[in-house]
């Protein structure tokens, strides 16, 4: 009996030790792969080569993901919560009483790649080149910064942004990803240095570039946060072929492709990794709909253009196109769901959003008839010359606009030719032209509809416009601001100055090894990459 | 035949002059600004005229055509074809990232091309209206049919499907990594070899064709010399001039015109930068790749022309 309680003691106490040290391996096991580990190169797919290397004069994916690990920024869009604004250079800030004055502190230590200090200087020099380019320099974002008088360096630490009126929309613009900081002493030298160089402070050192095949950025060891970043570096492998891009991922010859990849590759691809890889599927700050010429006939004429935007049917449209191009929400002028979008009952009361599409395109027909056009028209759609989902949106458009006896020629153009048709010069009729921003910010995406704008491709001029989205972008009260928003895309959508189309949905595809990437609700922001890791080469 | 080549070579200056010029002239007017695409080419706005005039000087695009024309010329001589416009690096830097690359597939793919046309076109023509025959012509006409791109996508979609397996995404030159090389290599050469393989077995069969009805074809039968004797050498030699024009002018072709090919394989080679250039309106890109061809093609018509020597003994240059 002794003998057996003495055996049972020890079974039991066997078997107890063996359940802890199982529970202590596993939950050992589970901390190993959540553990950050150091190492390895990211491997990623990008659509598109850089125009320049300067993210201050460049408005595409293909030139910011690229550099974004190599710089800083005053401020960033959390990683991990979009969209509150935390840190990056600047430590702390304050906004005075007034909301005229910003007052910003920056860390201490941060170096630039050549070794030099980042100080409050070259805050203000990278700004004032972006709110006041010198000739010979532009600056795209310019017009977002129209309330700031200037910006001052009173010490190594502190930078001051002096304001005429208040700006609600300040401190997204000063998060954008876009406004990466360069050190003075090129930028005095040239300010178009950065077209074709790089010297950052970011957590990644510039290592090589080869134009249409790779960018290369190696880990910087000085960086400011301890630690990081946690890769030895990241490489991407330029492709303009959607399929080449989905087999690069499927073969693992590429880890991560940032932007998109469309539905039916993503389901080929889940087929073929099973649970090596990992879809973040994400809705967009990016809409694509279609820029109206307000100034040329007959597009001058509202009863043309609402004709158009009423032969548009988006609810077939986001079901069609968003398998093949991950275009899905049907939306107004900012993104559906989001603080200041319209209300989808309003929004449904709006030419071109009312869900009976034979009482619309009868209501198309009647206006074309009394604009002179009973038997239709003809006109040119412009595009740019990009698969995804540029020409799969207008293809869908000029089939829904055959129905009101509207046929459309599709020109698809190379993309340096489709901006200067289509935001410089004006030489368009109708023009794929999407809005895409760094944040759903409304400053971001209302201004494009203000006279003179420069994204303001379709050139029309209102003031009730101008008015409104001057009010909201001062205002400081919440519902003061909310209501001179509705009110801003109400007047644009009802005199159909601009057709807006569908809201994307993104697919982020990456091997499961990738860990610490949250694919934001755009391809701008958190591409730093400082806290991304690879659980295995 | 040395007073001959001394000719051609000769030619060769104004040849590449006229071609120069004629590209120099045609990139001018054309619609398209390259100042006004810096400003504006991915993005910008209104752009400042002050701006535009201070970068068209930056660029030397202020000074009058002429002295634009000479200033390259000039720099052509010492082997400087300029700046590119649009990336800032020298054009001959950027060239010869790609040229490796672009021969490299040239060859090769001239070469499987050949190792396939010659035999198969021959074996069809010896064999005409067999099942070898009608096989051959299939085969050479989905050559010519199928798009390239479309091939290549296809070889790029089965490898992944079948064997997890993908090409490499970067060009790795042989003497550095030749297995890394040959990886990424073989599937745009096969693509393409097929491609022209096509082409040249069904010029080489038609050829033959025509030869082997030849009067000392017939002569040769009834001296009842050896089949292999009677096609290798009294036909094969004969039918082979318009094969080696072909194969010549093909593989000056394929240096700088694989676009799509390239596109598909993530290849950077010459084709790629031609249609980049051109897109930029990058004046000193596009006219030293335009050169460059034309130099090709000169070139190579020079080595076939006395290639023929070699293979028709009458055919003496003078």
């Amino acid at each position: 009996m002794t003998s057996f309680r003495s055996w049972g003691s020890r079974t039991l106490f066997a078997a107890v030790t063996l359940v802890a040290l199982i529970g202590l391996a596993t939950v050992t096991a589970v901390e190993a792969a959540d553990t950050p580990r150091h190492g390895g190169i990211l491997l990623a797919v990008i659509g598109a080569d850089p125009p320049s290397l300067d993210a201050h004069q460049e408005s595409t994916f293909a030139t910011l993901q690229l550099v974004a690990p190599l710089y800083s920024t005053l401020l960033q869009t959390d990683p991990y919560s979009y969209p509150k604004i935390i840190g990056d250079a600047a430590t702390e800030w304050k906004i005075s009483p007034d909301a005229l004055t910003y007052t910003f502190k920056i860390r201490p230590g941060i170096k630039f790649h050549d070794g030099s200090l980042l100080t409050a200087a070259d805050v203000k020099a990278t700004y004032d080149k972006l709110l006041f380019p010198p000739a010979g320099t532009r600056s795209i974002r310019k017009n977002s910064y129209s309330a700031v008088t200037s910006v001052e360096a009173p010490d190594a630490s502190t930078v001051v942004f002096k304001l005429k009126h208040p700006s609600a929309s300040l401190l997204e613009n000063l998060a954008s990803p876009w406004n990466v900081i360069y050190p003075k002493k090129y930028l005095d030298k040239d300010p178009n240095y950065f077209m074709k160089h790089v010297v950052g402070s970011g957590p990644f050192k510039f290592k090589s570039y080869t134009p249409g095949s790779t960018f290369e950025g190696e880990r910087n060891p000085d960086y400011f946060i301890k630690d990081r970043p946690y890769l030895n570096g990241y490489k991407f492998f330029i492709s303009t072929e959607t399929s080449v891009r989905a087999a690069a991922i499927r073969s693992g010859r590429a880890y991560i492709e940032f932007r998109d990849i469309p539905n039916a590759e993503v389901e080929a691809i889940k087929k073929t990794l099973g649970d090596k890889v990992a879809v973040q599927q994400t809705p967009m700050t990016g809409q694509w709909g279609i820029a109206i010429n307000n100034t040329v006939k007959p597009f001058s004429d509202e009863r043309v253009r609402k004709a158009l935007t009423l032969g548009l049917d988006r609810y077939t449209a986001g079901r069609v196109l968003f398998p093949l191009a991950s275009l899905r929400d049907v939306g107004g002028l900012l993104r559906p769901g989001t603080e200041f979008a319209m209300p989808e009952a309003e929004l449904q009361r709006l030419p071109g959003f009312g869900k009976d599409m034979e009482k619309n395109r009868a209501e198309a027909k009647k206006l074309l008839a009394e604009a002179g056009y009973p038997n239709g028209l003809k006109v040119v759609l412009k595009n740019r010359n990009v698969k995804l989902p540029y020409q799969d949106f207008a293809v869908f458009a000029i089939q829904e606009w055959r129905k009101i006896g509207v046929e459309a020629e599709h020109r698809p153009l190379e993309t340096a030719a489709w901006f200067a048709d289509g935001r410089d010069t004006g030489n368009f009729e109708l023009i794929i032209g999407p809005t895409v921003e760094a944040s759903d910010d409304p400053d971001m995406f209302l201004r494009r509809y203000t006279t003179g704008d420069a994204q303001n491709w379709g050139r029309f001029s209102d003031p009730v416009v101008d008015d409104l989205f001057s009010r909201q972008s001062r205002a400081l009260d919440h519902g003061e601001r909310k209501k001179a928003i509705l009110q801003l895309q109400k007047t644009v959508l009802e005199h159909a100055y601009y057709m807006p189309g569908l809201w994307w949905s993104r697919n982020v595809v990456h091997w499961a090894k990738v860990k610490n990437y949250v694919a934001p609700p755009n391809h701008y922001a958190n591409q730093k990459l400082q806290d991304v890791w690879l659980s295995e080469d | 035949m040395g007073t001959y080549l001394a000719k051609r070579l000769l030619l060769i200056v104004p040849t590449l002059l006229g071609a120069a010029a004629l590209v120099f002239v045609i990139m001018r007017v054309i619609p398209g600004d390259v100042a006004l695409l810096i400003f504006g080419g991915d993005a910008g706005g209104h752009i400042d005229p002050k701006q535009l005039a201070a970068m068209r000087e930056r660029l030397g695009l202020d000074q009058p055509l002429i002295v634009q024309f000479g200033t390259w010329l000039w720099g052509v001589l010492r082997f400087d074809f300029g700046t590119s416009l649009w990336t800032g690096r020298p054009v001959i830097e950027e060239l010869l990232v790609r040229l490796p690359l672009s021969l490299e597939l040239a060859l090769a793919a001239t070469m499987v091309s050949v190792i396939i046309a010659i035999p198969f076109g021959m074996l069809a023509a010896i064999r005409q209206d067999t099942w070898i025959d009608y096989a051959v012509r299939v085969i050479s006409i989905g050559g010519l049919a199928i798009p390239s791109f479309w091939v290549g996508i296809l070889c790029i979609l089965l490898l992944v499907i079948f064997f997890g397996w993908g090409p490499p995404l970067e060009f790795t030159p042989p003497w550095i990594d030749p297995w890394a090389n040959f990886q990424m290599m073989v599937w745009p050469i096969i693509t393409v070899g097929y491609r022209y393989a096509a082409v040249t077995t069904r010029m080489t069969r038609s050829t033959m064709l025509e030869v082997l009805r030849e009067d000392y074809i017939r002569t040769a039968w009834a001296k009842g010399l050896h089949e292999r004797a009677v096609v290798i050498r009294h036909a094969l030699k004969n039918s082979m001039l318009p094969v080696i024009t072909l194969v010549g002018t093909e593989f000056a072709f394929l240096i700088g015109g694989l676009v799509v090919t390239e596109t598909v394989f993530t290849l950077n080679g010459v084709g790629r930068f031609v249609v980049d250039a051109v897109a930029h309106r990058d004046y000193p890109v596009v006219q030293a790749l335009i050169f460059l061809t034309a130099f090709s093609f000169v070139l190579v018509n020079l080595l076939v022309d006395l290639t023929y020597a070699w293979f028709d003994p009458r055919i003496r240059y003078r």
